[in-house]
């Protein structure tokens, strides 16, 4: 759906996006991460053709996005970052005229209209005036004027930014709905949306790609040590002497102390799961636990561990099964 | 055409619903209607030589209006878009950057069309009114709609430019109150000590505002104006489309 080759924008002789390539491909949700200032926007916006590019190409929906622009536009539903929109109209009435201008028929934009109002949930405020609507409410007609021709692909400039937690959940499930009929390309930074939403990640920093994988690859591609957390009563000790003998120990921290209970901070080897060993040794001096978890890296590690130390672009590594359940059961927690 | 027509419209319509179409429209009928009655009583102390309709477009103070007059309808047409950033919804659209110079251009011209036309009506009504006989021929009168609409088509260009060329709606509006103000007062750089006679204030005085409009407001109607508006405009305008073009580049 987007293939994108060295694209490069050059802001006054300040590389804003050096040489990027990546592919989305149709049907995917990929989440587009990066710090403020990576490029996220400026690639977003070269895209979606409201920028050009100053070398380099890319094709969206098998449309080249200089020769091809109008065509492109066409195929694309757009949200810009922070949803600009006319305040002086009414909701319904902003989508009509989006709805018209994106080449659907009068007749067939009423009923477009109100289905795009439906799924984001904006058939009660219709009548009111977009200068008027709450933040959330300006997001999801930001939402609806992006879905409203049905396009192909979806590209949303950082659609959680600005909203409460509750209306950041309700718009993950709706971004994960709207992955059944569209393509969609998302900026973001907030992770744990990325996390549950995207099946693939591309990272930018400075302008350049830093990985492009699966949350749970680029997670496991870490290499960070695997942490397990303790609570325990007994003897202090006692317990770190004996734990550490464990294989695969590397260190283990004393990270909080209460009257007779510890919590111990255990670090391993990151291609070991030491909770069985563990508790074997548990029930076997008979210590009282109250907590025994391992916490599994997130895509937030995996995101500082890119752009803080930033490294050529890797093949993704292969994994093998252990891991795959390690990363599994971090999620859930 | 689909487009250029949804635009259009819009843009029309976001005039209508805004106060200040409102406002600038009664003022600015408000002023004339007022110079209209001062003109009258004049030609009533003093006998002119010249019809009432000429009087009155060769008035400087009704070109005083048109200062402000056209800073305020096109201020908002490029530079408002570009402060709120719909100019992103709007060019990420499947639309062609000159529709949309077209469109807003062509539904500010209509604007002016309507804030100016209660001055024509300052005539038939004063006959009507009064029970006078005609103090002016009728192609005096056509000849001055003519040449005002002709004037309105090159200055809300110089708007639909000014407007283009930054996100802030006081410069945009200020730029437009230069140019239209320097355009006015080139043709009378002979009152400003400038020797007359010489090429170049002969042909500044030539491209001026009103240098046409007297022609024009005794009824003479001749091609060249007509060819030097419109097509003074379009470069104007093809300027306002590179400009916008141009963001792309830079941004």
């Amino acid at each position: 759906m987007i293939e994108v080759e060295k694209l490069t924008k050059r802001y006054a002789g300040r590389l804003a996006v050096d040489a990027i390539s990546f592919e989305v491909a149709k049907g995917e949700i990929v989440g587009f991460l990066g710090p403020n200032g990576a490029g996220k926007s400026t690639t977003l916006r070269m895209l979606t053709c409201f920028l050009s590019a100053s070398s380099g190409t890319a094709r969206v929906a098998g449309f080249d996005i200089y020769d091809k622009s109008i065509e492109v536009r066409r195929r694309v539903g757009y949200m810009p970052e922070n949803v600009p929109l006319y305040p002086d109209m009414r909701v319904s009435e902003y989508l009509t005229f989006r709805a018209k201008l994106k080449g659907i028929g009068f007749r067939a934009a009423k009923r477009a209209v109100a289905e795009a109002m439906d799924v984001c949930s904006l058939t009660e405020v219709e009548r009111k005036m977009i200068s008027t609507l709450s933040k959330g409410y300006k997001q999801r007609v930001g939402l609806a004027d992006a879905l409203v021709n049905k396009p192909d692909l979806l590209i949303l400039d950082e659609p959680t930014n600005g909203l409460d937690p509750n209306q950041i959940r309700q718009s993950r499930e709706l971004i994960r709905r709207l992955g059944d009929r569209h393509t969609i390309l998302i900026s973001t930074h907030i992770l744990s949306e990325v996390e549950m939403t995207c099946g693939r990640v591309v990272i930018i920093d400075r302008g350049k790609i830093r990985a492009s994988d699966s949350p749970q690859n680029l997670i496991r591609r870490l290499r960070k040590p695997g942490e397990v957390i303790l609570e325990m009563c007994g003897d202090h000790a006692d317990a770190r002497e004996r734990i550490e003998k464990i294989e695969g120990v590397e260190q283990v921290t004393l990270i909080h102390e209460r009257q007779d209970w510890f919590t111990l901070s255990i670090s391993t080897n990151p291609h070991v799961d030491i909770r069985e060993d563990l508790f074997e040794l548990v029930s076997e001096r008979k210590w009282k636990i109250r907590e025994l978890a391992s916490r599994a890296a997130s895509l937030e590690d995996a995101f500082v561990d890119l752009v803080q130390h930033p490294k050529e672009e890797e093949k993704p590594t292969a994994v093998n099964g252990a891991e795959d359940a390690e990363t599994e059961e971090g999620e859930n927690e | 055409m689909r487009t250029f027509l949804i635009l259009f419209l819009k843009e029309l319509r976001s005039f209508f619903l805004s106060p200040l179409a409102w406002v600038v429209m009664a003022l600015f009928t408000f002023l004339n209607g007022w110079l209209f009655a001062s003109m009258v009583n004049a030609m009533r102390l003093r006998v002119s030589p010249r019809s009432l309709v000429f009087n009155m477009f060769e008035s400087g103070w009704f070109w005083m209006g048109f200062f402000i007059l056209f800073p305020l309808i096109t201020m908002r047409l490029f530079a408002e878009e570009r402060k709120m950033g719909t100019i992103e919804g709007l060019l990420t659209a499947p639309v062609r950057t000159s529709e949309v110079v077209l469109a807003k251009y062509l539904a500010t011209v209509i604007v002016y069309v309507i804030i100016v036309l209660p001055v024509f009506l300052f005539f038939p009504l004063f006959q009507v009114v009064t029970g006078e006989s005609a103090a002016f021929h009728s192609g005096a009168l056509w000849g001055s709609a003519l040449g005002l609409l002709l004037v309105g088509i090159f200055n809300v260009a110089i708007g639909t430019l000014a407007s283009s060329l930054t996100a802030n709606q006081l410069i945009a509006a200020m730029l437009t109150f230069v140019l239209v103000m320097l355009h006015y007062f080139m043709g009378f750089l002979h009152n400003f000590g400038v020797v007359p006679g010489s090429n170049w204030t002969d042909s500044l005085t030539y491209f001026s505002t009103t240098e046409h409009m007297q022609a024009l407001s005794e009824g003479l109607i001749d091609s060249r104006p007509i060819f030097y508006y419109l097509s003074f405009s379009v470069i104007l305008l093809s300027l306002t489309h590179h400009v916008l073009e141009s963001r792309k580049w830079r941004a």
